[in-house]
């Protein structure tokens, strides 16, 4: 008798637990849904493919600086040095073809490592030294900055060529048809290449986490690091490479904003980290650990974004846009907890 | 620090009333009596119809084994618990407190074996710690100060009231705490394991403090593994057993050995499987003279082909810590360990786990188990080279079958593979990680506590895989603190007490009371100064 009641006790928690992770799901999917129903209907102007271009363009940043933030929290860390790091890598990539004359492919190489290189030593100070994740990357947010702004005397690094904004603003299946006038009328405006990159990564790491061995260590560190120690995994290279991907992703973010501006700005990015923190929050990854899903942290960067493009188109003041976006990290977290209550 | 031995007497408050209490003539009166407590917790009975009193000016030992009841008994007499039944007697009043809180204000103070001081305040502020005498909105540290100062000096000890908590050593540490339950105008002190991280000098400062308190007419309630020790202060004793009373005896008028014998009763009755794996000559691990800082020294025993091996003594003897450092979770500072006559080299799990040794932990929950993650992940998660091919990419198909290959030959009760481990009885849990082991291909498995927590028919299952697994040449160690546990299932038994192993014995031509006596450092029975 006591095991069929145990028995169905745990099929009904379980089901209810299935229907709360649908509804979590649903929840931001659907509030997508819904801003776009609500934007298209106020602006005639939001639901076209060159906004629907431009929202994707705006969320790229926002979504490859999720991607990182979400395994560096499903590790149970986090990463506030993203902003900075970006900012720096971006001014290592143009310095290094304005000052040095490397080509542009290797300049912004030079920038991605930098930013990787960064993650490695946020990675080291939270494995090795112990300091706790905040504390860590609060001091690399500092370092970062400051070496952006010494190396480039806190000046914008412009005059790099057009071929440095081919990157952040050239797009692929572009169709332009030169009428007869001479003036090209734009058929289609292409997928912008930082787009494509979003997906492209997006769907590698989601792949990773899912389906690899590394990405199984990932989650298995951020729901219990005693348990996955004391099952061989290698916990502290596990966290380490979570640091250097989310590194590695602000400097390919840097290269990509400062190639879109042809101009590299020691000020870029700042308060970046939050936004990547707030879109995989919003996409139901944890802080505490062991949860979290790319395809959510990329809803949750296309909420914040579509929010931000909507109120512009209808001149929602940045003040009130702010009010409204922390509103719904808050709403969308406690439903998060909600749904782990128990 | 100058002290001042005659000024002790009437002017702190509240030992003062105890201190002037006659104690001849309220020596036979009852201070404390608890009848036929009860204490019943969802699926358990932690105590039932258990007895108890305690008179003014006397020591009172409680005595039994991890697990007899005797925290909880302890938590209901300081309110932490309340009891299912039966009666609490508090000073002619029958009473019942729901929280500490309300003891502590009729006079009931408690010291537990984990000392509850703020690190970083001062031996004063700790003593008076939310009851600071106030001037105003401010605290009056002049008179906190001299009442702290008070105290010590009652106490006899020589402990600045201004120092760090921080600073001083466990002994000092207690004695602040038996200065803050007096500053709380303690009549019944209530004392868990309180030598049990002693020096022999600093037991016998204590025991001159409770000889002291014992004169000044304060009830002391003494709980300790060490009988050794109790000759000297004890007056009663009474022994409790899987949560019922057993007996209540003067000490003097008994003997260490019938204590024990009360202790771990005759009865082993337990439910155990016929063992059928035959112990061959074949060493399988040995281990030679472990040792690590502060926690065990000079370990060495060996473990053979087919045979269980048990590892008893005392919680915090150092078992757990010995089979954590051959599993490299935690460092060894000296030593050798050899298996199938090749010496290790382990510095983590993970070469532990690489030469085929795995460690099932005590405490499944917090170091076992990812407990938010499915069945067949948790199932996998030492062996992810087996199901994965060679560019770290998860195989699923071999990944679910080696879960059901698992969960079938351990009769594992789970709706699926996907079940969150969370959601599924001690038992599962337990057989998980057993068959996370076992699709590793270990060669020795440490079993710390295997059964804790887990119903009857699991364990029985538990320790059916365990004969199994030795009898195919698997080695087993099975760390228990339940003794018909220990001589139920294993072929020999490794004795430990303070970090050291004090014998190794052959189960079948030992017994509890032998056990116990190795396990509490008095070893043979020619050792003995009792009985």
């Amino acid at each position: 008798m006591a095991e069929i009641t145990e028995v169905s006790k745990q099929k009904s928690v379980s089901l209810s637990d299935r229907q709360k992770d649908i509804i979590q799901k649903f929840a931001a999917l659907g509030s997508l849904f819904v801003l776009i129903a609500v934007f298209s209907f106020t602006s005639s102007a939001f639901f076209t493919i060159d906004n629907g271009m431009t929202v994707a363009l705006q969320v790229t940043s926002i979504a490859l600086l999720g991607i990182g933030a979400t395994c560096v929290i499903i590790t149970g860390g986090i990463d506030l040095s993203v902003g900075s790091v970006l900012a720096l890598s971006g001014v290592v990539a143009a310095l290094a073809v304005k000052d040095y004359g490397t080509p542009v492919w290797l300049g912004m190489m030079i920038g991605i490592l930098t930013g990787a290189i960064c993650g490695w030593i946020n990675g080291f100070v939270v494995t090795r030294l112990r300091l706790p994740p905040f504390i860590a990357t609060l001091g690399m947010m500092l370092i970062a900055r400051g070496v952006a702004l010494q190396i480039t005397g806190a000046r914008a690094v412009s005059g790099l060529g057009e071929s440095f904004g081919e990157l952040g603003n050239g797009s692929f299946l572009r169709v332009v048809n030169i009428g007869e006038d001479g003036f090209p009328t734009v058929v289609f405006p292409g997928i912008p290449y930082p787009v494509i990159l979003m997906v492209v990564i997006a769907v590698a790491v989601s792949f990773m986490l899912n389906r690899s061995v590394l990405g199984r260590h990932i989650y298995a560190v951020g729901s219990n690091p005693d348990a996955a120690r004391l099952s061989g995994v290698n916990v502290s290279r596990i966290v380490s490479f979570t640091y250097v991907l989310s590194g590695t992703l602000a400097g390919l973010t840097g290269c990509v904003l400062m190639s879109r501006l042809v101009t590299a700005q020691p000020n870029e990015g700042v308060m970046y980290e939050l936004d990547a923190i707030a879109s995989a929050v919003i996409g139901g990854t944890s802080l505490i650990g062991g949860v979290g899903t790319i395809s959510g942290t990329a809803i949750g960067a296309f909420v914040i974004g579509i929010l931000r493009n909507g109120l512009n188109m209808n001149g929602v003041s940045a003040f009130t846009q702010q009010i409204i976006i922390g509103l719904v990290i808050l709403v969308t977290v406690w439903i998060d907890q909600l749904r782990n209550r128990r | 620090m100058e002290s001042r031995p005659t000024e002790h007497h009437g002017s702190v408050p509240g030992i003062a009333t105890t201190a002037t209490r006659g104690v001849p003539a309220s020596s036979t009166e009852f201070l404390l009596r608890l009848d036929n407590i009860s204490k019943e917790f969802p699926g358990v009975r932690a105590l039932s119809n258990v007895h108890f009193d305690l008179r003014r000016g006397e020591v009172h030992a409680v005595c039994g084994e991890n697990g007899a009841g005797k925290s909880t008994l302890m938590k209901i007499i300081s309110g932490v618990y309340q009891p299912s039944g039966g009666t609490i007697i508090y000073k002619g009043e029958e009473r019942q407190f729901s929280s500490t809180r309300e003891s502590e204000a009729a006079g009931i103070a408690i010291i537990h074996q984990e000392l509850n001081l703020v690190p970083h305040l001062s031996v004063a502020e700790n003593i008076y710690l939310a009851r600071e005498p106030r001037r105003g909105f401010l605290v009056d540290r002049k008179k906190l100060r001299a009442d702290a100062k008070r105290c010590l000096d009652r106490l006899g000890v020589d402990i600045n009231p201004d120092a760090p908590v921080r600073g001083l050593s466990v002994a000092q540490c207690q004695m602040v705490e038996i200065a803050k339950a007096l500053s709380l105008d303690a009549e019944v002190l209530i004392m868990d394991e309180p030598t049990s991280s002693l020096t022999e000098q600093e037991t016998r400062l204590l025991f001159k403090v409770i000889r002291d308190l014992k004169a000044s007419g304060v009830g002391i309630v003494y709980i300790s593994h060490r009988l050794d020790e109790m000759a000297e202060i004890v007056d009663r004793v009474t022994v409790l057993r899987d949560g019922r009373y057993i007996a209540t005896d003067d000490f003097g008028a008994t003997s260490i050995d019938a204590i024990v014998s009360k202790m771990v009763g005759r009865s082993l009755e337990e439910k155990f499987p016929d063992r059928t794996s035959v112990p061959s000559d074949e060493i399988i691990l040995s281990a030679e003279g472990l040792s690590r800082a502060g926690v065990f020294r000079n370990v060495s025993f060996t473990l053979r082909r087919g045979e269980i091996l048990g590892f008893a003594g005392l919680m915090g003897a150092g078992r757990t810590e010995v089979a954590r450092a051959i599993f490299g979770a935690d460092p060894l500072d000296a030593g050798k360990v050899t298996l199938h006559g090749q010496a290790l080299s382990i510095t983590s799990p993970r070469d532990a786990i690489a030469a085929g040794i795995a460690y099932l932990s005590e405490d499944r929950k917090a170091q076992g188990l990812a407990i938010k993650m499915p069945v067949d992940v948790n199932m996998t998660l030492a062996n992810m080279e087996a199901v994965s091919n060679r560019f770290g990419l998860i195989d699923f198909g071999k990944h679910a079958t080696a879960a059901k290959e698992y969960i079938d030959l351990l009769n594992i009760r789970t709706p699926s593979i996907k079940q969150p481990v969370r959601l599924l009885s001690g038992g599962n849990q337990q057989k998980i990680i057993i068959g996370k082991w076992l699709f590793r291909k270990s060669k020795v498995l440490f079993f710390d506590e295997p059964t804790r927590g887990i119903d009857v028919g699991a364990k029985l299952a538990i320790y059916r895989i365990m004969d199994e697994l030795a009898a195919e040449g698997i080695g087993v160690v099975l760390i228990s603190s339940e003794l018909p546990e220990i001589l139920g299932m294993t072929d020999r038994v490794a004795v430990f007490h303070q970090g050291r192993i004090t014998g190794v014995l052959e189960t079948k031509k030992t017994d509890q009371e032998e056990i116990m006596r190795y396990a509490s450092g008095y070893g043979r029975r020619d050792g003995e100064r009792h009985g």
